[in-house]
């Protein structure tokens, strides 16, 4: 797989993270680290995000070093 | 209910405090040489300062207030703010870095003059500056409105309301007037610092206080109160409302002037990407806070105000000392933005309204000083419309987000579309205006945000007249850089 598509499979899972799952992931229980289910969901994806935001830099740094 | 003198007394003179170095903060005099230097700093601003600058614009009382009485009477609708942000800031990454570029090399200090150059329209520029100076008024007003509840719950009995609303916006005006964007990037370091000291304690604090810990807090919520942890699968504000607020607000944050403003300081486009992937760390504090308008939902005596939730919890678990604390945040996180939207707004104002349409030979001294001048003016209206026409101005806020999404094809798809004419980009900005105002007018949205028909609107438009026009674009330097370089690049890369 190249590096182009990775970098288009990395800027997809946000958006599936934060509004696709939603309607999968409106849910109390389980309780996880003490957060409903919902807010435990979202905690994750604000993690991950940056996580893929990181990884698209470091992916995209050798073609920034030719600006 | 009466107020809290030590909170009141604490309040006072931390802001005054922080005030104060806002003035200090400034009192190098190229602080005040050129717009460039006034409004965005010069572009010298790293990652951190970047950080603490968008933080500190994007996470205000308002935010604080809004969420925790949202979360009091709307339960978990109020999570949409999570998904909003991690949009923004996500997205953010693959458009800042080029427009931060092209605007740093064009001395362009607003996104009405990004459009100006990029389209080489007046027109288009100064649509987008209205837009941006009539959503970002009453969106000061928010601000406004949020000390002045501050102040009502910690003041009662004691001051006149109204008079140290408006004295402590007057100060703010001024430091701005004076420092420039230095100001609030000083004190929002002291603010974001206060934000996260205090709003953590709270988090962790306040479930004890109230329930004994966090876990019993959670299920007490769950077997209570369960409606307020998940979103409603349907209705006027279910799961699409959810999904749709969160996409359309995340796609607008950047477009506001203050946000814009805060990305212009960056001294390089880097700055700006390790911002893209550190900003969502604010949302720790943000997700946690939400719980809060859980608990005010269980102590609170029923029949409270929502709009005072949060504040009448603190009073109510506190008072004193850590009140006094914790509202002086809540009055820095309304004076601080404040700060950086009145130079958005000055600045749009100013390059855009008055250079642009009134006196195009305005000499750059002149221009700085109207610029500066404009803080006085765009205050001024906010407190004018503020306290006198409180009602009017709950559509303007209401819409403002729905408003000021309809300029992101105009700044964003043109960073990416080659062949963007403005005839296209103007008629579908005008339609997605036309579209959000008649639905949100006629109560018809169908379950869905609002601003998000005007924008499919909008893009529709765009997309559907723009081969109509694109005979018309002469090929120029603007877009050699934009899109020539870059091609160039692909190749040698």
């Amino acid at each position: 797989m190249g590096k182009k598509s990775i970098v288009v499979l990395l800027s997809i899972v946000p958006f599936i993270l934060m509004l696709a799952a939603i309607p999968f992931v409106n849910q109390i229980h389980p309780i996880m680290f003490g957060l409903p289910f919902l807010a435990f969901w979202l905690f994750f994806g604000m993690l991950v995000t940056p996580l893929c935001t990181f990884a698209i830099y470091k992916l995209q740094k050798s073609e920034r070093s030719a600006e | 209910m009466q107020g809290n003198l030590t909170a009141l007394l604490i309040t006072g003179i931390i802001v005054l405090g922080v005030v104060l170095i806002g003035f200090i903060s400034g009192r190098d005099k190229t602080n005040r040489s050129s717009v460039e230097e006034w409004s965005v700093g010069g572009r010298r601003f790293g990652t951190l300062l970047v950080w603490f600058l968008v933080g500190a614009d994007l996470y205000t009382a308002y935010t604080f207030l809004g969420l925790t009485s949202t979360a009091y009477t709307g339960g978990s609708l109020a999570f949409f703010a999570i998904p909003y942000t991690i949009i923004a800031y996500f997205i953010s990454y693959f458009f800042l870095p080029k427009l931060w570029k092209f605007s740093k090399n064009h001395k362009i200090t607003t996104l009405a003059d990004y459009a100006k150059v990029r389209f080489n329209s007046k027109f288009l520029s100064f649509l987008i500056a209205v837009v941006g100076v009539l959503m970002l008024i009453p969106y000061i007003d928010l601000q406004l409105a949020g000390i002045q509840d501050t102040l009502t719950v910690a003041g009662t009995g004691f001051i006149n309301v109204k008079v140290v609303v408006i004295i402590s916006f007057l100060l703010v005006a001024l430091f701005t007037f004076f420092s420039g964007i230095k100001g609030p990037t000083y004190t929002a370091v002291i603010k974001d610092i206060l934000v996260w000291v205090i709003m953590l304690f709270l988090v962790v604090n306040l479930p004890i206080i109230h329930f004994g810990s966090w876990g019993a807090m959670i299920d007490k919520v769950a077997t209570d109160s369960p409606q307020l942890l998940t979103i409603p699968a349907s209705g006027p504000k279910g799961i699409p409302w959810f999904l749709t607020a969160s996409l359309v607000s995340g796609l607008a944050l950047f477009m506001w002037a203050h946000a814009a403003t805060g990305v212009f300081t960056a001294k390089s486009a880097d700055a700006l990407r390790k911002n893209a992937i550190f900003l969502p760390l604010y949302n720790i504090v943000l997700i946690l806070l939400i719980f809060l308008g859980f608990v005010a939902f269980h102590v609170l005596p029923e029949g409270t105000n929502p709009r005072f939730a949060l504040l009448n919890l603190i009073q109510v678990s506190y008072g004193g000392v850590v009140q006094g604390l914790a509202y002086s945040t809540i009055a820095l996180a309304s004076l601080i933005p404040c700060s950086i939207m009145a130079i958005g707004a000055s600045n749009l104002f100013a390059n855009n309204i008055y250079r642009d349409l009134i006196n195009p030979k305005v000499q750059p001294a002149k221009l700085t000083l109207v610029t500066r001048c404009m803080v006085f003016v765009v205050i001024g209206l906010a407190l004018v419309f503020g306290m006198v026409f409180p009602s009017a101005l709950v559509s303007l806020q209401l819409l403002g987000v729905s408003g000021m999404v309809q300029i992101f094809p105009a700044i964003v798809f043109s960073l990416f579309w080659k062949n963007q004419t403005k005839e296209a980009t103007i008629g579908g900005l005008i339609v997605g205006l036309v579209v959000t105002f008649t639905v949100y007018a006629t109560g018809k949205s169908f379950g869905i945000y609002e601003g998000f028909w005007g924008l499919l609107a909008n893009v529709i438009v765009t997309v559907v007249l723009n081969p109509l026009f694109v005979s018309r674009i002469k090929h120029n330097s603007i877009l050699e850089q934009l899109f020539g370089k870059q091609q160039n690049l692909r190749k040698g890369a």
